[in-house]
């Protein structure tokens, strides 16, 4: 369709012409705080080198949590094996993946019917998280889904954890791992509903989550 | 015909993505048009990584992209995605070739798939929530036909005076190239190498957003 679109003919670039009126010419000029956000997005990428920008990036905050249980064991006892040392020719593969699973007892009911796995992917120089499988639900209006890779501490608890970004419940990822964060440490992949509020620090509602493990 | 039908008052200024009122001008030559220049020095410095180039970018083209979300969205969400387009350009800007099409064609090209996203999102939630069937809309061709008239509008904001104000002659008052030669005193062959070079110009935007 794009092709036909950016090839239309004369005529039909000429009955575009015909047809517009005067209010399609007149911009509107967007409020001074869109510009502050995008300010403070950039600036808050600058300051935490490596974190991907998010949408009106939030204010990071020490933040632990217990994982469940069930997942707390098998973080301590797997994840990535081993850091993976990448170059400029390495082709694109799977090197780990993992099964996001909904925890009713802490995490948000929205979850409940969601499903999705995840898969880090190797390439060239970098890695990235796609999320395969997917059934996610939209969140309420003024709220997105932001997936997150979480390091946990030998307990089980979330030591650190880094925004990787929007996930479109339609279209999920890819999400570039951001620089400096190594998978192999930072193996537990979170996906969770956060407010348009400002607050870059995860909001504590996750709907699923779930470790990688070598593919 | 439609007579001023764009509001083709005189002495409008020409400025690629930066007019905020009516654009057309019948009657005023001689405004310079530093826009176009000043557009290809932004792609450039865009896509050459140049620290300062997203403001520059977000001056040019901000209320162009916040324009085309208000088109489909409500206040907030179009703030919202407006600024996702300008931080998804940032970070996706290595893959801006200013050889393939307009800086203001792919912001716009970004500004429609989150729109698209941002829509159908709601209407996912306002499906759950009511639990009744709101049905196919076909989101995706409203979307995109506001993204080809904003991209046309900006095609003829980026002309120069004259060519500009002889689109609108031709296309909106309906004038033949001979009434349009007689009205600016300029040879006919001048006319119709006007319109043609309007075409293209807007073809040029059309390409940068479906290329």
């Amino acid at each position: 369709m794009d092709e036909e679109r950016a090839g239309r003919t004369d005529s039909a670039i000429e009955a575009l012409l015909r047809d517009l009126d005067a209010a399609e010419l007149e911009l509107i000029d967007p409020p001074e705080d869109v510009w502050e956000g995008i300010e403070s997005a950039v600036q808050a990428a600058e300051d935490a080198p490596g974190a991907v920008i998010a949408l009106e990036f939030r204010r990071r905050r020490v933040w632990r949590i217990m994982l469940s249980a069930a997942a707390a064991l098998v973080l301590v006892a797997a994840g990535v094996a081993a850091a993976v040392t990448l170059t400029r020719d390495d082709p694109a593969r799977v090197i780990a993946s993992a099964e996001l699973a909904y925890d009713p007892a802490s995490f948000d009911e929205l979850g409940a019917q969601a499903r999705a796995g995840a898969e880090l992917i190797a390439e060239d120089d970098r890695h990235s998280i796609k999320i395969v499988d997917a059934l996610l639900p939209s969140p309420e209006a003024g709220a997105d889904l932001e997936a997150w890779l979480i390091q946990p501490d030998e307990q089980g608890n979330v030591a650190a954890l880094v925004s990787i970004g929007l996930v479109d419940p339609g279209d999920p990822g890819p999400l570039d791992v951001p620089v400096g964060y190594d998978p192999s440490a930072y193996f537990v992949v979170d996906i969770s509903i956060e407010p348009r509020d400002g607050d870059a620090g995860h909001s504590g509602r996750s709907i699923l989550r779930g470790p990688l493990l070598d593919a | 015909m439609r007579p001023s039908a764009v509001g083709l008052d005189s002495g409008q200024r020409s400025q690629c993505g930066t007019d905020r009122g009516v654009v057309i001008s019948h009657y005023a030559f001689g405004v310079p048009s530093p826009a176009s220049q000043s557009a290809d020095n932004v792609e450039q410095a865009f896509a050459g990584g140049d620290e300062d180039a997203l403001r520059a970018a977000y001056e040019l083209y901000g209320a162009l992209v916040y324009t085309y979300c208000r088109r489909s969205l409500d206040e907030s969400r179009a703030k919202d995605v407006t600024q996702e387009v300008f931080i998804r350009a940032l970070r996706n800007r290595g893959q801006y070739k200013p050889q393939k099409g307009t800086l203001a064609g792919w912001l716009i090209a970004i500004a429609k798939n989150r729109i698209i996203d941002n829509i159908r999102a709601e209407q996912r939630h306002e499906k759950r929530r009511s639990e009744a069937d709101l049905g196919e809309v076909a989101v995706e061709a409203q979307v995109d036909q506001a993204g080809d008239r904003m991209m046309v509008a900006e095609a003829l904001r980026c002309l120069s005076d004259r060519p500009r104000r002889v689109i609108a002659m031709h296309y909106f008052d309906d004038l033949t190239h001979s009434q349009i030669a007689d009205r600016l005193s300029v040879p006919i062959g001048t006319v119709k190498s006007d319109l043609r070079r309007g075409l293209l110009q807007i073809r040029r935007q059309l390409e940068s957003v479906h290329g």
